[in-house]
């Protein structure tokens, strides 16, 4: 796979936004901040997947993780935020011996991998001559001069949702299980005692303990009955 | 600002593997990006997961590097399903289709995540990981 001209243009412009994006959310005292930078780090990994002709994907990840898990994210933030990282009066990072560990631990995994990435990248050229092959001047294309493949709207879309239910059609049911467990268990984990109470679902012990601190509870308990 | 300068050798890494020795190949590297720079990319991407999950005390941007973590692999796979198709695998969209699923698990996970965040706030009273001791021994 080979871009060229614009697409390479946009393929630094975008994969530098990624980059400086993902540093920024992990750099970031207040943790909104965070998140609207992971949001602009993920929306260029969407405009990257368009670029390696991945349409559909791009959309997915837009609509999935842009509109609904960074608003979740979003949410929890202002529900939880106790406000203190604002303020700067606290460490946002661990313990400097801890951090020291991890970043040469990271550095050590970034020599690794871009040292494995040239080399199997190699090997995959010697398998594959195919792609270096096109490497040629565009002009012996048949489609405009300027067309690589991606530049246009492929036909991607159909042939990932034809196998998606063709070939992946038994994951593709076990996933929707997965959401339908996700959705209940994440009701079910954030239910206050007071909910837990009403629905006769806390342990009697724990429950006479806690309408020794708060009264209020006793008078939910009945109304199950 | 101090971390900034701990990644900058990363990113002369990345450099470093555009410039691939001469000045021609250099150029030829630069405005061609092939497989390799989607891979480096995502290399990187998924470092700087990584270094938040392990440095954060913040749980929820905890939570966020790993969504890092998960489209530095969405990247590589996307990169190599493309690769795959130009030389005419017959299995060439299983890296997407693989992306779809991989996006499925991290809206569960995110789901999931974010309700125990709100239950243990709730009782502890605090979001930072390293207050968050009850097991340690």
């Amino acid at each position: 796979m080979i871009l060229s001209g614009y697409e390479a243009l946009f393929f630094w412009i975008f994969a530098l936004a990624a980059i400086f994006a993902a540093l920024l959310t992990v750099m970031a005292r207040n943790a909104v901040h965070s998140a609207l930078f992971l949001i602009s780090s993920l929306v260029s990994v969407a405009a990257l997947f368009v670029l390696a002709g991945a349409e559909f994907i791009a959309g997915v990840q837009i609509l999935v993780y842009v509109g609904g898990v960074m608003v979740l994210f979003l949410f929890v933030i202002m529900l939880v935020n106790v406000g203190a990282e604002e303020r700067g009066r606290d460490q946002i990072f661990n313990k400097q011996r801890q951090v020291t560990a991890s970043l040469i631990f990271c550095f050590l995994l970034v020599a690794g991998v871009l040292y494995a990435v040239n080399e199997g990248y190699a090997g995959l050229k010697r398998l594959h001559p195919q792609p270096e092959a096109s490497v040629g001047p565009p002009a012996e294309q048949s489609g405009p001069p300027t067309a690589t493949g991606t530049s246009v709207m492929t036909k991607d879309t159909e042939r990932v949702g034809g196998s998606l239910y063709r070939y992946a059609s038994l994951p593709f049911e076990i996933a929707s299980v997965l959401l339908l467990v996700a959705i209940i268990g994440s009701v079910m984990l954030a239910r206050t005692l007071k909910q837990e109470a009403s629905a006769d679902d806390v342990d009697p012990d724990t429950l006479q303990q806690e309408i020794a601190r708060d009264p209020e509870l006793a008078q939910l308990e009945p109304q199950s009955e | 600002m101090n971390m900034l300068n701990s990644f900058v050798p990363a990113l002369a890494f990345l450099f470093q593997e555009v410039e691939s020795g001469r000045l021609d190949l250099m150029r030829k590297a630069a405005t061609n990006p092939d497989l390799s720079k989607f891979l480096v990319i995502g290399a990187l991407l998924f470092i700087i997961g990584v270094a938040g999950v392990l440095t954060r005390r913040n749980i929820i941007v905890i939570f966020m590097s790993i969504e890092l973590i998960l489209n530095a692999a969405n990247l590589n796979f996307v990169a190599f399903s493309r690769y795959l198709q130009e030389t005419g695998s017959v299995n060439a969209l299983a890296g997407q289709i693989f992306t779809v699923f991989v996006i499925v698990v991290a809206a569960a996970e995110a789901a999931i995540g974010l309700g125990i965040v709100i239950a243990l706030y709730r009782n502890k009273e605090t979001i930072w990981v390293d207050e968050i001791d009850l097991l340690k021994w």
